[in-house]
C-alpha cells in the first residue's frame, strides 16, 4: 500500500512551560522537541501495516519550518522510506483549515490508498487537520480510530465515543487519524537512524493561505492548588466526595 | 447582531447533555452580539425531533429537524452536509457544536465544506467586532490561549462540561428540512455499537482507575478495590508493581515505568506509597486522591486529596459513597 | 641410535605435529573475532600471570576445590620440568638432569618430582570423589559434558602412576640408577620387588605408557573443555578484567563506522579475545554460582555464555576459514560444533551465536554485577560478550523488553530515566540554600567541588532525602560545593549498560559540555553508577575528572575530624552493610562505606552477610534491570534482602540510591520493618 503520514514537530510533553515575552507564543528555549505522540502512533501504524501487506511505501509529510526536518528524519529512522517538508512559517499553523488545504494540495495528487494523521497535535490539541484533509480529497474519513485493519481494499476502526465505541467500514482511498493505545510506536535502531541520514528529503513550499485563526495571546492556567490531606480515617469520605464533586469536577 | 447555527448532538435518537452546552454557548454568543438568533439542528431518524423541546427550553429560537428513516447509527458524512447545507442557506455568524467524539468529526468537516475557519475545544466565545475570540486550553491543558477567528461564518466546537446548560426558554420553533447525500452512499459506515461498561475496561482508556497497592496486605483485600471501581462503573482497576510482582494481580494491571502509563481524569491510590516506578505511570492523571495510612508517603506529594488512615476501613465507606453520589446525580 | 629411540623420534614427531596442526586450526577460528589491542600494560599483565595464574589466588576463592587444583597445577608445573628429561631420555637414554645440576639441586627436583607425582594422585583421587560422589552444584547445569572430566581425571592419573612406576622398576633393575630422593618410587620399587626381580620389560611399558600418555593428553586437549591447561595463563595476561585501566569499563564504540551492524550477533562481532576466553573456559561454574540472575532462577547462565560462544566457534569456524583440516574437527566425545544441531553448512551459516545459542532472555537477565568476572580464575569476561550483543540487540535490531522503551524515551527527552520534568530537578533542595554552579559562577566564584545529585537523588523520594543528608553533611563541614541545578541530566550510564550507546553518547557528551563549561575538576556524587560512569568511562569521550563517590569523601571529612558529630555512644546498632556492584566489584570501595559507618556510630555493630566485599550479592537494579521486569525466578532483591535480615542486622546501609530502593521493597516485601538507611543519613543524624 501507498500510505502516507503527516506528522507535527511537538514540545515534550512533560516540559514546565514558560510564555514567551510577546505572549503569543511559548517560550521554546530549553524545551525539548520530538515528533508529536500521536503522529508517532500513525507513523506505527502505517509502518506495521506495510510490513504485513507486503511491499508498499510510507511517506511522511510535515508542513513547518526547516526544524520539521529533524521530525521527518525521525520517522525515516523508524522505517518511512522518504519524507516531504512543506515549508512554512509556523506562525500560520494555528489555522488548521489552512495546513490541510495545503497539504491536501499536495496529496492530491500523490496516489495515496491511505494517508494517516494524529488524532490531534499535543500543541494545538485541536484535531482538525487531518479530518479536514478528508473533506478536501473527498475520501472516506475516520477521525480518532483506536484500531485499525485494512485487508481487500477495505478498512475497519474502532472509535471510543462516550461510554462506548463504534466499529466502522470504510473504503479506501481514507484518512485515519490515530488516537492513543492502538500502537506502541518503535525504538529506532542505530541503523535505523543512520539509514535515515540517507533516505530523500524533499522540501517545496506550502500553498498556504493567510491564517484566518490567530493566536492574539497565551497564558499560563492557575497553578493546580498544592496537594493536601482533607483528613483522617473514614471520618473523611464525605469531604472528599464533596471535592471530588464541587472543586474537581470529577463525580 | 448574529446568528449561530448549533449542531445538537443525539445519539439512538436521545439528545446528548453536550448539545444543551452548545446551545447555552451559542444563546451567550447571540445575545453579547446584540441578540441574534440561535438556529439548533438536530439530524437523525424520524422522532429525533422530539429533541426540539429541551433545545428550545435551553435558548434555541428555532429547532431545525431533519429526520430520515435511513439514518441508524451516527453518519457523519451526512450530517456534516445536512450541517453544512442549512448553514449556506442562512447567514451565521457561528457553527457551535461540542468537541465530543462527534463534534471532532463533524467539526473540520463543516469547516471544509463552508470553507469557514474553525477552532476547536474551546471554553469561552465573545465577539470582538468580525472577529470571534475564543479560549482553548492547549498543550494538554499546560497553556491556555487565547485565538482570533476572523471570517464572515466561523465552525467551533466547545469543551465538553466547560458550559454548564442555563435554561433560558425561547420559541424553540420547529422547522423541518430533507438530510443533504445519500446515506446508502456514505463511505464510512457504522458496522457495530459497542455499548461502554459491557467489556472489562481498559487501563489506558478508564476516565476513572482506582488502584491497589502492597496497603491492601493481601490479595483478597483487592475485592474492596473492585468494588470501588464497580461503584464508579467507569472505572478500571490498577495496581503496583509490589503487587504483580507478588501474583497478586496480573503484569497488565500494572501502573508504572514498566507497566502503563496512564492519565485519567481521577486517580485513586489505595495503599500505595508511591515509589518513583509508581509515579512514573499516573502522576499525569487530572485529579489523585490518595489514601495511605503514612503520612509521609511520597503519593501525598502528588496527590490532590490525601486521606490518612486504613485503607481497608475507609475503602468500604468510601465505596458506599461514591455509590450514593452517582445515584442522586 | 637405537631402534628404540628411533621409534620415539617418530612418535614424539607424529604427537608434536598432530598437535601443532590443531593449534593452527583454533588459531585460525581465532582470528575470525576483531582485531583488539592487549599488548599495552605489560607489568600489569605479567602480575597478574603471578598472582592469579601462577599464584592461584582467584582458585582459592572456593578452598576445597581450590587446594586440590593448586596442588594439581604445581605438579604439573614442577612435573613438566620432569617430561622433558624423559622425553630427552627418550633419544639419548643416558641423559639426566643430574649431568647438568650440582648434586643438592638435583636431589631436590628429584624429591619434587616424586613428591608431587604422589600428591596429585591424591588431588585426582579426590577429584574423582568430588565429581562422582560429591556432585558440587556448580558443576552440574548448562547441558554439561562430564564425561570429557572424568577422561582428562584418568589421563593425569594416568600419567603419574606410569611415571612412578617406571622409575620404581628402574630402581629395581638398578638401584643406582634411582637417586636417593625419590621416596615414592623407592618405596614401590619394594612391592614391584615382590612380583618381579628383575623387572627390564615392565620398566620400558611403563616408560612407554608415559610417553604415549604424555602425548595423547596434548593431543586431547584441543578437542576437550581441558584446553585451558594450555591457554589459562596467556588468557590472564591478555585479560583486562582485573585492570590493567579501570575494571568494568565497557568498550568504546565508535558509532560513525561504516559497518553493517552493531554490536555482537555472531562469534566474528566480537573479539579475538573473547573467543580466546570460549577456549580458555573449563566450566567450572564459579561464575555461575555467583550469578544473581542464575542463582534466582533465571536462564541467564554467564558460563553457558562462555561456552555458546565457544560452540558457535566451533561450529562456524571449520566452515569460514576454509579449514583443510577439517578431518581434525572435533568428532571424539563432545562434539563441539555439533551442539547447534547443524547438518548442513547451509544451517551453519543461517545460525548465528545470538538466538541460536543465546537467547535475547539471558541477555535481558545480566545485572552487569560482575560477580561472575570477579570470580573466573582464568581472568575471561562473560559481561564483555553480554554486553556487546545488548548493544546489537538494541542498536541494529532494536530488541528490547518492551517495558524499557519508556526509558528510554524519557532519557532522550527529558534526560532523567522517569517522565519527570526537568525544571523540578532542584526541588529537593528548595529551601536548603544550595547554590548552583551557574549562580556561583555568576558571582565570579568558583567552588571547590560539584555535587551531582543524579537522577534519583533529584526525582525519587526516598533518594532525596540521601540528597538531603549529604549536603547536610557538606554544609556542616563547610565544604564550598555546588550542584548544576535544571542543567543536570542523566549521563546516559542506564542507556549504555541497555545497549542504546547511541543515546548514551548524546547524554554524556552533553553532560561534559557542561562540566567543561564550568572547568569541573572534582565531582562528588552518592550514586555509584554515576561515580563509575563519569569516573572511569567519561575519559573514553574526553571527559576527565575526579570523581569521588560519598562513602569516600564522607569518610575522608570523618578521618579530618572536619564533621561535628554529637559524639554521643547512644544504643549499640546491629547494622549490615550491603556492598554496591558499582561501587564494590567496579571500584574496588569496600571499606569507605563501613569506615564511615564505624566513625559515624562508635559503638556498631557492623555485621556481615555471607556474601559480602567483592563476593556480594548485587540487589537486582544494575544493567538496567531497575527498569525492567523480573519474571522469572525469585526476585533478586527479596534473596538479598533476606540474606542481609538473617545477619540478625537492626539496620541495613547502603551507599546507592539504587540499591536503597531494590532493599527497601525486598524489605516490605518479606514484611520486615528494618530500616534501610544511606551511610549519608547515618551519618546526617549523628551530627551536632
Amino acid at each position: 500500500m501507498k500510505i502516507a503520514v503527516c506528522i507535527k514537530r511537538t514540545p515534550d510533553s512533560e516540559s514546565r512551560f514558560k510564555i514567551a515575552p510577546s505572549s503569543t507564543g511559548i517560550d521554546e528555549t530549553g524545551l525539548k522537541f520530538d515528533i508529536d505522540d500521536f503522529a508517532s502512533y500513525a507513523v506505527e501504524v502505517a509502518l506495521q501495516l506495510n510490513e504485513k501487506q507486503g511491499p508498499g511505501e510510507t511517506v511522511v509529510y510535515a508542513v513547518g519550518p526547516d526544524s520539521v526536518q529533524e521530525t521527518l528524519r525521525k520517522a525515516m529512522s523508524m522505517g518511512v522510506d522518504r519524507a516531504v517538508q512543506l515549508k512554512a512559517d509556523a506562525a500560520g499553523l494555528q489555522d488548521g483549515l489552512a495546513v490541510a488545504k495545503a497539504l491536501a494540495a499536495e496529496l492530491k495528487t500523490g496516489g495515496y490508498d491511505l494517508i494517516l494523521f494524529g488524532k490531534h497535535a499535543f500543541d494545538t490539541s485541536a484535531g482538525v487537520v487531518g479530518t479536514a484533509v478528508a473533506e478536501l480529497l473527498g475520501v472516506a474519513c475516520v477521525t480518532a480510530a483506536t484500531k485499525l485493519d485494512i485487508a481487500n481494499g477495505r478498512g475497519t476502526a474502532r472509535r471510543e465515543l462516550e461510554g462506548a465505541a463504534e466499529m466502522v467500514e470504510f473504503a479506501l482511498p481514507a484518512v485515519v487519524t490515530i488516537d492513543e493505545g492502538i500502537a506502541r510506536p518503535r525504538y529506532p535502531s542505530l541503523k535505523g537512524i543512520m539509514a535515515a541520514k540517507k533516505k530523500p528529503l524533499e522540501t517545496k513550499p506550502a500553498q498556504i493561505g493567510a491564517p484566518r485563526v490567530v493566536v492574539k495571546s497565551m497564558e499560563l492556567p492557575p497553578e493546580r492548588p498544592a496537594g493536601r490531606i482533607i483528613g483522617e480515617g473514614p471520618a473523611a469520605v464525605p469531604e472528599l466526595i464533596r471535592l471530588l464533586q464541587t472543586e474537581a469536577k470529577v463525580l | 447582531m448574529s446568528n449561530v447555527l448549533v449542531f445538537a448532538e443525539t445519539r439512538d435518537g436521545a439528545l446528548r447533555k453536550i448539545a444543551l452546552e452548545a446551545t447555552t454557548a451559542a444563546r451567550a454568543f447571540a445575545d453579547s452580539t446584540g441578540g441574534g438568533e440561535v438556529h439548533a439542528i438536530v439530524i437523525g431518524p424520524a422522532g429525533v425531533g422530539a429533541a426540539a423541546t429541551a433545545l428550545g427550553e435551553h435558548g434555541a429560537d428555532v429547532v431545525v429537524v431533519a429526520e430520515n428513516a435511513a439514518l441508524g447509527n451516527f453518519d457523519r458524512e451526512v450530517v456534516a452536509a445536512t450541517i453544512a447545507a442549512r448553514a449556506s442557506a442562512g447567514s451565521y455568524k457561528a457553527v457551535i457544536m461540542g468537541f465530543s467524539a462527534q463534534g471532532r468529526d463533524i467539526g473540520p468537516r463543516v469547516a471544509a465544506k463552508l470553507d469557514a475557519p474553525i477552532a476547536t475545544d474551546v471554553t469561552s466565545i465573545r465577539a470582538d467586532g468580525e472577529t470571534v475570540v475564543v479560549t482553548h486550553p492547549a498543550y494538554a491543558n499546560k497553556v491556555i490561549v487565547t485565538l482570533a477567528v476572523t471570517a464572515p461564518t466561523v465552525v467551533l466546537s466547545v469543551r465538553p462540561s466547560a458550559i454548564t446548560p442555563v435554561a433560558n426558554a425561547k420559541a424553540g420553533r420547529v422547522e423541518t428540512m430533507a438530510i443533504s447525500g445519500d446515506p446508502s452512499a456514505s463511505k464510512v459506515v457504522v458496522k457495530e455499537m459497542l455499548q461502554g461498561g459491557k467489556d472489562k475496561i481498559d487501563l489506558g482508556e478508564a476516565p476513572v482507575i482506582v488502584s491497589g497497592g502492597r496497603g491492601l496486605k493481601a490479595p483478597e483485600n483487592f475485592a474492596l478495590v473492585e468494588a470501588l471501581a464497580a461503584a464508579f462503573g467507569n472505572a478500571a482497576v490498577g495496581a503496583t508493581r509490589a503487587v504483580t510482582d507478588d501474583g497478586w494481580r496480573p503484569h497488565s494491571d500494572q501502573i508504572g515505568q514498566t507497566g502503563r502509563q496512564v492519565s485519567p481524569q481521577l486517580y485513586i491510590a489505595c495503599g500505595i506509597s508511591g515509589a518513583i516506578q509508581h509515579l512514573a505511570g499516573m502522576r499525569t492523571s487530572k485529579t489523585i486522591v490518595a489514601i495511605n495510612k503514612d503520612k509521609e508517603a511520597p503519593i501525598f506529594k502528588v496527590a490532590d486529596y490525601g486521606i490518612v488512615g486504613d485503607v481497608l476501613e475507609i475503602l468500604p465507606v468510601l465505596t458506599n459513597a461514591v455509590r450514593e453520589a452517582k445515584a442522586t446525580h | 641410535m637405537t631402534s628404540s629411540s628411533v621409534l620415539f623420534l617418530f612418535v614424539l614427531t607424529l604427537g608434536a605435529g598432530f598437535f601443532a596442526l590443531n593449534v593452527q586450526r583454533l588459531f585460525g577460528y581465532m582470528r575470525l573475532g576483531l582485531s583488539e589491542d592487549r599488548s599495552d600494560h605489560p607489568f600489569v599483565r605479567l602480575k597478574n600471570v603471578l598472582t592469579i595464574g601462577i599464584a592461584q589466588s582467584k582458585i582459592f576463592r572456593d578452598p576445597v576445590a581450590g587446594a586440590m587444583h593448586a596442588t594439581i597445577f604445581w605438579g604439573f608445573m614442577v612435573l613438566t620440568a620432569g617430561t622433558v628429561e624423559i622425553l630427552i631420555q627418550g633419544v639419548i637414554p643416558s641423559f639426566s638432569y643430574a649431568l647438568i645440576l650440582p648434586q643438592p639441586i638435583y636431589l631436590l627436583y628429584a624429591l619434587s618430582q616424586d613428591a608431587f607425582a604422589g600428591l596429585v594422585i591424591l588431588a585426582i583421587g579426590f577429584a574423582f570423589y568430588r565429581r562422582l560422589v560429591l556432585h558440587p552444584k556448580r558443576l552440574d547445569g548448562d547441558n554439561l559434558e562430564h564425561t570429557d572430566a572424568l577422561i582428562i581425571l584418568g589421563l593425569i592419573g594416568g600419567l603419574m602412576v606410569t611415571l612412578l612406576l617406571a622409575s620404581a622398576c628402574q630402581f629395581v633393575v638398578d638401584p643406582s640408577s634411582v637417586i636417593v630422593s625419590k621416596l615414592v618410587s623407592r618405596g614401590l620399587a619394594g612391592a614391584i620387588g615382590q612380583v618381579d626381580p628383575n623387572p627390564v620389560v615392565l620398566a620400558q611399558v611403563f616408560w612407554w605408557a608415559h610417553v604415549l600418555l604424555v602425548l595423547s593428553f596434548l593431543n586431547y586437549l584441543p578437542y576437550s573443555k581441558h584446553l585451558h591447561v594450555a591457554t589459562s595463563l596467556i588468557n590472564v595476561y591478555l585479560s583486562n578484567t582485573s585492570g590493567p585501566g579501570q575494571n568494568g569499563v565497557m568498550r568504546p564504540m565508535d558509532l560513525e563506522a561504516e559497518v553493517d551492524h552493531f554490536g555482537a550477533a555472531d562469534v566474528e562481532d566480537l573479539t579475538w579475545k573473547n573467543l580466546l576466553d570460549g577456549y580458555s573456559c573449563t566450566e567450572c561454574g564459579r561464575c555461575t554460582a555467583a550469578c544473581p540472575a542464575n542463582q534466582t532462577g533465571k536462564t541467564l547462565s554467564p558460563r553457558k555464555i562462555v561456552i555458546n560462544a565457544r560452540q558457535r566457534l566451533m561450529e562456524k569456524g571449520p566452515l569460514v576459514t576454509n579449514d583443510r583440516m577439517d578431518f581434525l574437527r572435533p568428532a571424539l566425545l563432545h562434539g563441539e560444533g555439533r551442539d547447534g544441531g547443524a547438518t548442513t553448512a547451509a544451517e551453519v551459516m543461517e545460525h548465528r551465536l545470538l538466538d541460536t545459542f543465546i537467547t535475547e532472555e539471558e541477555l535481558w537477565a545480566c545485572t552487569s554485577c560482575r560477580a561472575c568476572v570477579q570470580e573466573c580464575p582464568v581472568s575471561i569476561d562473560q559481561l564483555d560478550i553480554i554486553n556487546q550483543m545488548r548493544r546489537y540487540l538494541v542498536l541494529s535490531e532494536s530488541r528490547f523488553p518492551e517495558e524499557v522503551q519508556p526509558t528510554f524515551e524519557s532519557l532522550e527527552r527529558v534526560g532523567s530515566p522517569w517522565a519527570f520534568s526537568p525544571g523540578d530537578r532542584a526541588k529537593w533542595a528548595e529551601g536548603l540554600d544550595i547554590p548552583t554552579m551557574a549562580e556561583v559562577v555568576e558571582r565570579g566564584e568558583r567552588p571547590d567541588i560539584l555535587f551531582w545529585v543524579g537522577c534519583m537523588g533529584s526525582f525519587d523520594d526516598r533518594a532525596k532525602k540521601i540528597a538531603v543528608a549529604f549536603a547536610r553533611i557538606l554544609k556542616a563541614c563547610s565544604v564550598n560545593f555546588a550542584i548544576l541545578g535544571q542543567e543536570e541530566h542523566c549521563h546516559g550510564d542506564p542507556a549504555r549498560r541497555m545497549g542504546t550507546e547511541y543515546l548514551y553518547q548524546t547524554l554524556a557528551t552533553d553532560t561534559i559540555g557542561t562540566l567543561d563549561r564550568y572547568e569541573v575538576k572534582t565531582i562528588v556524587t552518592s550514586c555509584p553508577h554515576c561515580f563509575h560512569q563519569m569516573g572511569n568511562e567519561f575519559p573514553q569521550l574526553g571527559g576527565n575528572y575526579e570523581v569521588i563517590h560519598h562513602s569516600t569523601f564522607i569518610e575522608r571529612l570523618l578521618e579530618e575530624n572536619r564533621v561535628p558529630l554529637r559524639g554521643e555512644e547512644g544504643k549499640r546498632l546491629t547494622v549490615a552493610y550491603h556492598d554496591s556492584c558499582y561501587l564494590g566489584r567496579y571500584n574496588d570501595v569496600y571499606d569507605a562505606p563501613r569506615e564511615t559507618l564505624r566513625r559515624a556510630l562508635p559503638v556498631i555493630n557492623l555485621v556481615e552477610p555471607p556474601r559480602t566485599k567483592d563476593r556480594g550479592f548485587c540487589c537486582g537494579a544494575g544493567g538496567g534491570r531497575m527498569f525492567m521486569e523480573e519474571t522469572q525466578g525469585k526476585r533478586i532483591n527479596i534473596e538479598r534482602t533476606e540474606e542481609l535480615l538473617a545477619t540478625g542486622a537492626e539496620t541495613i546501609a547502603v551507599a546507592c540510591p539504587f540499591c536503597m530502593t531494590m532493599i527497601t521493597d525486598g524489605a516490605n516485601a518479606v514484611g520486615s520493618s528494618v530500616p534501610v538507611l544511606d551511610i549519608a543519613e547515618v551519618v546526617a543524624s549523628q551530627l551536632s
